[in-house]
């Protein structure tokens, strides 16, 4: 008769219980001393079932895990205080136990890691492998299904119904909310909108399946409609309509949530194509060219609507119908107005906010001409709105400086009036823009640089410019109360400016906590929705109460 | 398992060195803390021990710290909650610059002055909003 040895259970621990606990698992106990000689032995002995460390010593710890987890041999600590619960989850022991403990608890607790290894061998790469697959068909954000989820989903159901409807919806501009506002707010407009279009797709479209698809990476997203049996598909007409429907429900949701600046910043086209199921092409292959299909009707409309929007811009400038809001600008300290900012808004809907508008008139070549409308309405308001010392500070685009009749005013004194021109475009050829800026200095015009920090251009940059005035970006102040790094980016603009001998601006104060902040750091003017609603100077008041 | 009802700290750092002085020092202030040596095992300890708040060391091997951060921040239940410090040397505007597009809420610069460190993790906690 031949002894069948028994398995081994390593341990550097000689705790009489765990000894016990051996025996009732007819484990065979092994003393490893000094603790450091347990990888080792657990690569020398090919028995061993399982290893129990009592050891403190984080990286001796981290070494068996790796020895035991090679050969798939779990691991328990032995631990004398409930940091040894943390080391367990740190370094992925199987089991854990507190010291001391019963012969009958220890036992349980080896039993239990045994098994945990047994079930999932590999579990950790498994996981890692898994949650970068579901990453890639979830969009993280959204929750949305993507794509080759969403065709493994549909695909019988559509053989079935014969016919299925594909829906792209094109977010423009999305782009444009991240560099203005920042990355955070771009995140919050990505949710809302998801929910906002889910929630209307779940009202419109009964008795019929539907299918969000959300692109991970991009502003787009995919939505499929397959027709109940029995029904027909959605006319051309119908989808259409839904389309221009979304559009404003959408829009009129971020206009709540986020104000009219925002929500003018975003559009969308929704472009459709019917794909019919047929068994010669390949099921992905069908599916594919219907979005591309969609994907170029949705194109198409975003081109016809610049062309509606380039109509307006010049109906715009034929009847002067701009109107000008003009925001304050406080002293932080005592929120006495110090001057104000003319902003220029379209009478139209779609050119109301001012990024857009000019950007439509870069694209015709109308930009001398709109700034000039909006200066001399900018002008016109600010004469009675002035009062003592007050400033007027004025968006102005670099090229309107080569404008010969910029800079032509007679009424208001030049002293009176700040240019502010952005960090996006103004840095890229400074000595001889610099040379622009002389001249207008001398005749008294102050400067700021716009959207300072937004990332465009280096300190070094800005103070090449020599400015009156630096307005911070507004994602810069958004939610700057509890960001550190903004607030310390903040101070550093402050003592630069002190240095320079100009004056910081915060925009875009929405919360007390965010004027609290900026008061604290020293920056000495603030402007905002919390501190003013914009003043309105009409444009014909008569034509754009109409739009309100 | 039951995790424990303090903010508990996951330490990011690929020097054994720097990570056992900053556990040290941040558990004789009474956090429970977390250690990771890598991007790999810093994303499963943020699955599972949902730590409040993460230093983040920026030069690893593998996946940067500013890829791990990025990463934190879009986890759908935690990403927002989560409190992230990075450890480096930031002094340059810029570098500040691109810790705040990664979602950084604040930073520390290396060599690591204890003091400083305590205050940043404590005033960070502080604004942690408890979580369901």
């Amino acid at each position: 008769m031949t002894i069948v040895p028994r398995p081994y259970l390593l341990t550097d621990s000689s705790d009489g219980a765990l000894a016990e606990a051996a025996e009732i698992l007819q484990l065979e106990l092994v003393l490893v001393r000094p603790a450091t000689g347990l990888p080792a032995a657990i690569d020398a002995h090919a028995s061993t079932r399982a290893v129990v460390v009592s050891t403190d010593d984080p990286s001796l710890l981290r070494a068996i895990v790796e020895h035991a987890g090679a050969r798939r041999i779990p691991v328990v600590l032995a631990g004398e205080n409930d940091v040894a619960y943390r080391r367990a989850i740190e370094f992925r022991v199987d089991d854990w136990y507190l010291a001391p403990a019963t012969p009958v608890e220890i036992s349980w607790r080896i039993r239990s890691a045994l098994a945990r290894v047994a079930a999932q061998a590999n579990s950790f790469t498994q996981r890692l492998d898994r949650a970068e697959y579901e990453e890639m068909l979830y969009d993280p954000l959204t929750g949305m299904a993507t794509l080759p989820v969403m065709l493994e989903r549909t695909r019988g159901l559509i053989k079935d119904r014969g016919e299925v409807v594909i829906h792209y919806l094109d977010f423009v501009r999305y782009s444009k909310i991240e560099e203005i506002y920042g990355w955070e707010k771009l995140d919050q407009i990505l949710e809302t909108t998801s929910a906002a279009v889910r929630e209307f797709l779940d009202a419109r479209t009964k008795g019929t399946t539907r299918m969000m698809v959300g692109f991970p990476n991009d502003d787009d997203f995919i939505f499929l409609q397959i027709p109940d049996k029995g029904q027909p598909g959605p006319t051309d007409v119908q989808i259409t309509e839904a389309g221009r429907q979304l559009q404003l429900f959408v829009g009129n949701k971020l206009e709540d949530v986020y104000g009219e600046d925002v929500a003018s910043l975003f559009e969308i086209y929704i472009g459709s194509s019917h794909v019919y199921y047929t068994p010669k092409i390949r099921f992905e292959r069908l599916i594919y060219r219907g979005v591309r299909e969609a994907a170029n009707a949705a194109r198409s409309l975003e081109q016809r609507e610049r062309v509606r929007r380039t109509a307006a811009l010049k109906g715009v400038l034929h009847t002067g119908s701009v109107y000008i809001d003009f925001h304050p600008i406080v002293l932080a300290d005592t929120g006495e107005t110090f001057g104000y900012e003319a902003l220029a808004r379209g009478v139209p809907r779609n050119l109301r906010s001012p990024e857009v508008m000019f950007e439509v008139a870069a694209e015709a070549d109308l930009v001398w001409e709109l700034s000039r409308l909006c200066r001399a309405r900018a002008l016109a308001g600010a004469k009675d709105l002035l009062r003592g010392e007050q400033l007027l500070f004025l968006n102005v685009d670099p090229h309107d400086f080569a404008d010969p009749g910029f800079g032509v005013l007679d009424s208001i004194d030049p002293r009176r009036i700040v240019l502010e021109i952005t960090e996006r475009t103004a840095i890229k050829d400074y000595p001889k823009f610099r040379e622009r800026l002389r001249s207008f200095r001398e005749r008294g015009f102050r400067f700021a640089v716009d959207d300072a920090g937004s990332g465009y251009a280096g300190l070094g940059s800005i103070a090449n410019l020599e400015p009156d005035f630096i307005k911070l970006d507004i994602s810069l102040i958004n939610s700057i109360d509890t960001n550190f790094i903004k607030q310390n980016l903040v101070e550093t603009m402050v003592g630069f400016a002190k240095e320079q001998g100009a004056m910081v601006i915060a925009e875009g104060i929405e919360r007390s906590e965010e004027l609290d902040t900026v008061r604290r750091i020293g920056v000495p003017l603030v402007q905002g929705f919390l501190l003013h609603q914009p003043m309105r100077a009409g444009a014909e008041a008569g034509a754009h109460a109409g739009h309100e | 398992m039951d995790r424990s009802s303090a903010q508990s700290i996951l330490v990011v750092d690929d020097n054994d060195d720097n990570a056992e002085i900053v556990r040290s020092l941040l558990e004789s202030r009474g956090f429970p803390v977390f250690v990771a040596r890598d991007g790999e095992e810093a994303m499963a300890l943020f699955e599972s021990a949902r730590p409040s708040l993460v230093l983040l060391d920026v030069l690893m091997p593998g996946r940067s710290g500013w890829e791990v951060c990025r990463l934190m921040r879009q986890h759908p239940e935690h990403g927002r909650a989560v409190r992230i410090i990075m450890l480096t040397a930031l002094s340059d505007w810029n570098d500040k610059q691109s810790a705040l597009q990664t979602g950084a809420d604040d930073y520390i610069t290396k060599p690591i002055d204890l003091a400083d460190l305590e205050l940043r993790v404590r005033r960070n906690l502080a604004l942690v909003t408890p979580h369901a």
